[in-house]
């Protein structure tokens, strides 16, 4: 039985209009993930099978290679653990600097205090940004050319590129504060100063160390390649022993990588535990 | 007994056009405890916070001991602060900061930015802390941190810093709302009791208008921004309720 034309008229209007709509859609999104493989396609052939010496490769010779690596040369081991200590303690004052520089940056960029302004938080954001989107091996090279090779550079590249991250998670908590303790500092009379250490500074300093302890936490990593570019530390060791061709010496140096980074992983998780 | 807060003509617009206080006129004199009722949204929060400018006012005058504070400049106004005690809603400790640390924070406005930096606050700021720690009955928990101690317990906290800045007046906003019955009571009766200890006058918002009636000595009622009533608690009947609150049964 069909209903009257007057029932058609209103309901079947709004669902033609809907079904429309849903096919619509249906064919964009097929659409799209023919496009997107496609250019997953392209870009395997562009820049992998087109680039790669596929002769080069057969599974005797990836054997081979991988073989080289076994042999540890136990023998440099010795050598290592003044570039080892050296590669922590880089990370080590390289967090410190970054730490000590997001302060100011973090309340720049953190809009509800920022001292000028729209302007002031601009220009804090900027420096965020700045920070966090050049590469550490860049921010290395760039100190390299300034400072000279040594674990000064790599000081200097880690603590810039650690300010990006501290000081704009510091920031958005700052914004995040629970606007009571303000009002209350203010209402005793309190100067602006005053204010923020009172009614703002308790209230992040849980993020801000927790923060803190995970960029040393990546920064030991990013100190054990630091020396690839002449910035001190494992890196260094690694580079020469490859330039030497000696796999079992690179293989040492990895492992004593290795190592470094499951010690800072387990000194990390220890401070965080005894701070928060 | 002479007026200490003299209110005249204040209102406050915000920025999205509302006119929430439309011309405001009361006195506080020094032995009043006055409590301010009215239904939600008629602006006493607002009123509370105007006197000590936090919020700020459009127009109008607010003379404190004679002197308009609409007209005090930033540091002018951050020592006139220094004479009004507030008491919150929310209590507003900072969190992390032990109780004796949080009353301390009531000397702020005497103690300069360095000292403060290293909360070196003055050998009498610490025994006073610890006098009216004594005195809201919190002696034992001097050294816990302040979000560990229950809702009545941090209110009294909240009374202890107000206290310690010396004040000569106190602002009260809705300090029981926080609280279970029972613990409102008490802290409304410690507020009485301290305002007479310390000779401070009282002007507390609150929207328990039987905690109102019970406790203070003079009420203000608020509706829609515009003052519907001022008297005494006896004058308050039925009547005056049903006007303030625009109940719907008359």
């Amino acid at each position: 039985m069909r209903a009257g034309a007057a029932d058609l008229t209103a309901y079947d209007l709004h669902a033609d209009q809907i079904s429309a709509w849903r096919n619509r859609s249906r064919r964009m999104r097929y659409g799209t993930y023919f496009m997107v493989a496609a250019l997953i396609a392209w870009s395997v052939e562009a820049i992998v099978i087109g680039d790669t010496d596929w002769d080069r490769i057969s599974w005797a010779s990836m054997f081979k290679s991988a073989r080289q690596f076994m042999d540890v040369d136990f023998s440099i081991l010795g050598s290592l653990l003044t570039p080892a200590i050296e590669t922590a303690l880089m990370a080590t004052l390289g967090t410190l600097l970054g730490l000590v520089l997001a302060v100011p940056v973090a309340w720049l960029g953190a809009a509800n205090i920022s001292p000028l302004g729209k302007f002031s938080y601009a220009f804090g954001r900027a420096l965020m940004t700045m920070s966090r989107s050049v590469h550490e091996l860049v921010w290395a090279l760039i100190f390299v050319a300034a400072v000279g090779l040594g674990a000064l550079a790599g000081v200097l590249a880690m603590g810039i590129r650690s300010i990006g991250f501290i000081s704009k998670t510091v920031a958005e908590a700052i914004e995040d504060v629970n606007p009571g303790p303000v009002e209350a500092m203010r209402a005793v009379g309190a100067n602006r100063f005053q204010v923020l250490l009172f009614g703002i500074l308790p209230q992040v300093i849980p993020v801000f160390i927790g923060n803190v302890i995970f960029e040393w936490d990546v920064n030991i990593r990013r100190s054990t390649i630091m020396g690839l570019v002449g910035a001190g530390g494992l890196g260094l060791a690694l580079h020469r022993q490859m330039s030497a061709y000696n796999y079992g010496g690179v293989a040492t140096v990895l492992l004593v990588i290795l190592l470094l980074i499951i010690a800072g992983e387990i000194a990390s998780y220890l401070a965080r535990r005894a701070v928060i | 007994m002479s007026a200490i807060l003299e209110v005249r003509d204040l209102r406050v617009r915000y920025s999205a056009g509302k006119e929430v206080l439309k011309g405001i006129n009361f006195t506080v004199r020094s032995d009043d405890f006055l409590a301010i009722i009215g239904p939600s949204g008629s602006g006493k929060s607002t009123l509370i916070r105007c006197v000590n400018r936090l919020v700020e006012p459009n127009a109008g005058e607010i003379l404190f001991e004679g002197r308009d504070l609409l007209r005090l400049g930033e540091s002018e106004m951050r020592a006139a602060r220094r004479n009004i005690g507030m008491i919150f809603q929310e209590f507003n400790l900072i969190e992390r900061l032990s109780v004796i640390d949080n009353v301390l924070t009531g000397r702020l406005g005497y103690t300069g930015t360095w000292r403060s930096l290293f909360r070196a606050y003055t050998r009498d700021d610490i025994r006073n802390a610890i006098r009216l720690l004594d005195r809201v009955g919190l002696i034992e928990h001097l050294d816990k941190r302040a979000d560990q101690l229950s809702g009545g317990q941090r209110q009294r906290v909240g009374i202890a810093r107000a206290l310690i800045q010396d004040p000569k007046m106190l602002l009260v906003d809705e300090p029981t709302s926080s609280l279970d019955p029972k613990i409102a009571r008490e802290v409304m009766g410690l507020i009485r009791e301290i305002a007479r200890e310390f000779g401070v006058p009282v002007l507390c918002n609150i929207h328990d208008v039987n905690l109102a009636l019970e406790y203070c000595t003079r009420v203000i009622g608020l509706q829609d921004g515009i003052k519907r009533f001022d008297g005494a608690p006896a004058e308050i009947d039925k009547r005056v309720l049903a006007d303030i609150y625009a109940m719907e049964t008359l």
